[in-house]
C-alpha cells in the first residue's frame, strides 16, 4: 500500500493551473545565500507574507514583520522556576550569574526583567545584592502568592512590579485552590491585585494553566476585569499579563483551537481585552518540545515578552532557554543589538563548574554542539568551515567547530582536530599527510582493539604529542 | 639503485602488507591493491620519507595507480633537486 499523499489528501485541492515547470538555473558561481546565511550573525528570519489565522471564523493576518520593529524582549526566570526546579543556588551563585545575565542582554536590555523568591533571608539578600550591582537590566521584579499579606514582602524590599499567581484553568481554580466558584476565585485575585495598587506596585498577573482553561467562561472576563481595574491607576502600575503555558499544551501553528492556540490566546488577549503588546508576557513549558517555537511565535502574534530561563531548565521539562531566545531575536532583528552572545558560552561553562548538568548535543552550548563526527564532514570544514558549522560560532560564541574522532572520522577528521587543538589557520594549516600517524593510530584503536567509543580530546592530545613532536613542541610548547 | 618505480612498489608492499613482487605498474592503489582511506595518506608520507621530498597533498592524493606514483614522485625530486 503507498504511504505517499496526494495534495488532496494534504487538505489542498489540486488544481492544474498550479503546475509549474521548473528550470535549472546553471552557474559555475555558488549562489551561498549570504543574505540569509551572514556567517557573522545567526541565520536571518526574512518573512514573504502575512501569517493567516482564521478567529471566530474571520481570517486575521498576522504581519510578522513588525517584529523587528517592536520593543521584543526577554524576561527571565532562572531564580524562580528555574531554581523550582534544581538544588538551590547560593546567593553568591545567584549574583555572578545576575551579573553575567546582563552583560549578555546588553546595555538595551534585551534581557529586560528577572524575576527573585522574596520569602527567605536568603531570598532578600540575593535580591539586595544582585541590585548593588548597579545594572539597569535586567530589572529586578518579585514573585510572591496571591495574597495580600504577602505583598509586605514586595513594599520591604522596594520593588516596582512583582509576579502574583492567578491561576486560570478549573484544574487549579477548583481542585488546586479549593474555590467553591470561578466567581469566588476572581474576586479573590482581584483583592490582591488592589492591594498591589494599594501598595504602588505594578502586578504582573500570572493566568497560570491558560492553554487548558475555560477561555470564554474565565480567562477573558477575568482579563477585561483586570484592565477595568487598570484604568484606575497611572500606567505604569497597570496590570500586566503573563501567560503561562503551565503544562506546556500551547501549540503555535495556526488553525488550533483554544485554550492551546498560541495566536488565539494572543490575539484574543491584545485586540479583544486590549491588553496592549508590552503589557503582554509569554511563559512556557517544554513538556511537548514546543517551548522555543511556541515562545518565538508569541513575539510574532503581538506579545512583546518572552519569559524563559538559562538553557532551559524549570519544573520538569524546563522553559524556553533565554539562550535560543537571543539568538531569534538577532535572526529577527538582523543585529546583534547590543547583545554579547559570548556570554552564553561563559555562562554555561560557570553552570557547569557548579553541578550543573548540559547535555553533550544540547545547541549552542553543548560540549558537541557543533562537533562533526563523520570522515566527510570533516573534509567538508577543513575546506569550508560555513559547510557544516552553523554561524561563526568562533567569534560569536568563542567555539570554533570541532571535530570529534572516531573510526568514522578519517584522516580529514583526524587533521581537522589537530589544527583546531594548535589553533592554526589557513596556510598555516598542517596537511592530512603530516598527521598520518595519528590518523593510523585512530583506525587501529577500532579495527584492531576493537574500540567502541569516541576518543577523548585528552587521549589525541596525550597521542599527537608522541607521534607529532616537532609541531607539538612548536605549538605547544617543551614536551616534558 | 633501485629504479623509482621498484621504491615505490617496495613502499607500497610495505604500508599494505603486500609481496612487492606480486605489485603491478598499472595496478591502482585503491581498487587492486585495496589501499584504504588512511593507508592513501600513509603511503603519500611513506614516499615523501623515502625520497626526502613534500608532495602537494591534493595532487599527490589523485594520482591512483603504481606508475603514474613513480612518474609523479621523480618530477617532484627533479623540482626539488632530490637525487631520485
Amino acid at each position: 500500500m503507498s504511504t505517499a499523499s496526494s495534495p488532496k489528501e494534504a487538505g489542498l485541492q489540486k488544481d492544474a493551473n498550479r503546475q509549474k515547470e521548473h528550470r535549472l538555473v546553471n552557474t559555475t558561481e555558488p549562489n551561498l545565500l549570504e543574505e540569509t546565511f551572514d556567517y557573522g550573525l545567526p541565520p536571518l528570519i526574512k518573512f514573504d507574507g502575512p501569517i493567516i489565522e482564521h478567529i471566530d471564523g474571520e481570517p486575521i493576518e498576522f504581519d510578522p514583520t513588525l517584529a523587528k520593529h517592536r520593543d521584543i524582549h526577554i524576561t527571565d526566570t532562572t531564580f524562580r522556576d528555574g531554581q523550582q526546579a534544581r538544588p538551590p543556588y547560593t546567593i553568591g551563585q545567584m549574583v555572578h550569574l545576575y551579573d553575567l545575565m546582563s552583560k549578555l542582554g546588553g546595555p538595551n536590555g534585551v534581557i529586560r526583567q528577572t524575576e527573585f523568591f522574596l520569602y527567605t533571608k536568603n531570598d532578600r539578600e540575593t535580591l539586595d545584592r544582585c541590585r548593588e550591582l548597579g545594572h539597569r537590566y535586567p530589572e529586578c521584579t518579585g514573585w510572591i502568592r496571591a495574597v495580600k499579606s504577602d505583598f509586605r514582602l514586595v513594599k520591604e524590599a522596594g520593588l516596582k512590579e512583582t509576579g502574583m499567581l492567578t491561576s486560570s484553568s478549573d484544574y487549579h481554580i477548583f481542585n488546586k485552590l479549593k474555590f467553591k466558584s470561578r466567581q469566588e476565585c476572581m474576586d479573590s485575585y482581584c483583592e490582591v491585585v488592589d492591594a498591589a495598587f494599594e501598595a504602588g506596585v505594578r502586578p504582573r498577573c500570572h493566568l497560570e494553566d491558560i492553554t487548558r482553561a475555560d477561555f470564554d467562561g474565565f480567562v477573558l472576563p477575568f482579563v477585561d476585569r483586570l484592565m477595568r481595574m487598570s484604568e484606575q491607576v497611572p500606567e505604569d502600575q497597570s496590570v500586566k499579563i503573563r501567560i503561562c503555558d503551565t503544562m506546556g499544551f500551547g501549540v503555535h501553528y495556526p488553525g488550533v483551537e483554544l485554550p492551546r492556540s498560541v495566536p488565539k490566546i494572543i490575539y484574543k488577549l491584545n485586540q479583544e481585552c486590549g491588553v496592549p503588546s508590552d503589557r503582554l508576557e509569554w511563559h512556557g513549558h517544554n513538556d511537548f518540545h514546543r517551548v522555543h517555537a511556541n515562545g518565538a511565535s508569541a513575539w510574532l502574534y503581538g506579545c512583546d515578552a518572552l519569559n524563559g530561563t538559562m538553557f532551559g531548565y524549570g519544573e520538569r521539562c524546563g522553559n524556553p532557554p533565554v539562550e535560543g531566545a537571543i539568538i531569534e531575536y538577532i535572526s529577527l532583528k538582523e543585529d546583534l543589538c547590543g547583545i554579547q552572545t559570548e556570554v552564553i558560552t561563559e555562562m554555561a561553562e560557570y553552570m557547569r563548574s557548579i553541578g550543573f548538568p548540559i547535555p553533550e548535543n544540547y545547541p549552542l552550548v553543548g560540549k558537541h554542539f557543533n562537533t562533526t563526527r563523520a570522515g566527510i564532514h570533516a573534509g567538508g570544514l577543513r575546506s569550508d568551515e560555513r559547510i557544516y558549522n552553523i554561524f561563526d560560532t568562533a567569534k560569536l560564541l568563542g567555539r570554533p567547530p570541532r571535530v570529534a574522532l572516531t573510526d568514522k572520522s578519517g584522516a580529514d577528521g583526524v587533521a581537522h582536530w589537530v589544527n583546531e587543538y594548535f589553533e592554526l589557520k589557513e596556510d598555516a594549516r598542517i596537511s592530512k599527510i603530516k598527521c598520518h600517524k595519528v590518523a593510523r593510530w585512530v583506525m587501529d584503536q577500532y579495527e584492531v582493539d576493537g574500540r567502541m567509543t569516541a576518543i577523548s580530546d585528552e587521549e589525541l592530545e596525550d597521542k599527537v604529542r608522541e607521534l607529532m613532536p616537532e609541531y607539538y613542541e612548536k605549538y605547544k610548547g617543551a614536551l616534558v | 639503485m633501485a629504479s623509482v618505480e621498484d621504491r615505490v612498489k617496495e613502499v607500497t608492499a610495505r604500508v599494505l602488507k603486500l609481496d612487492s613482487n606480486e605489485i603491478q605498474p598499472q595496478q591502482s592503489f585503491t581498487e587492486d591493491l585495496g589501499a584504504e582511506s588512511v593507508q592513501s595518506i600513509e603511503l603519500v608520507a611513506m614516499f615523501e620519507e623515502e625520497f626526502g621530498i613534500e608532495m602537494d597533498e591534493e595532487a599527490a592524493l589523485s594520482v591512483s595507480n603504481v606508475s603514474d606514483a613513480a612518474e609523479f614522485i621523480a618530477k617532484v625530486c627533479k623540482e626539488q633537486g632530490v637525487e631520485a
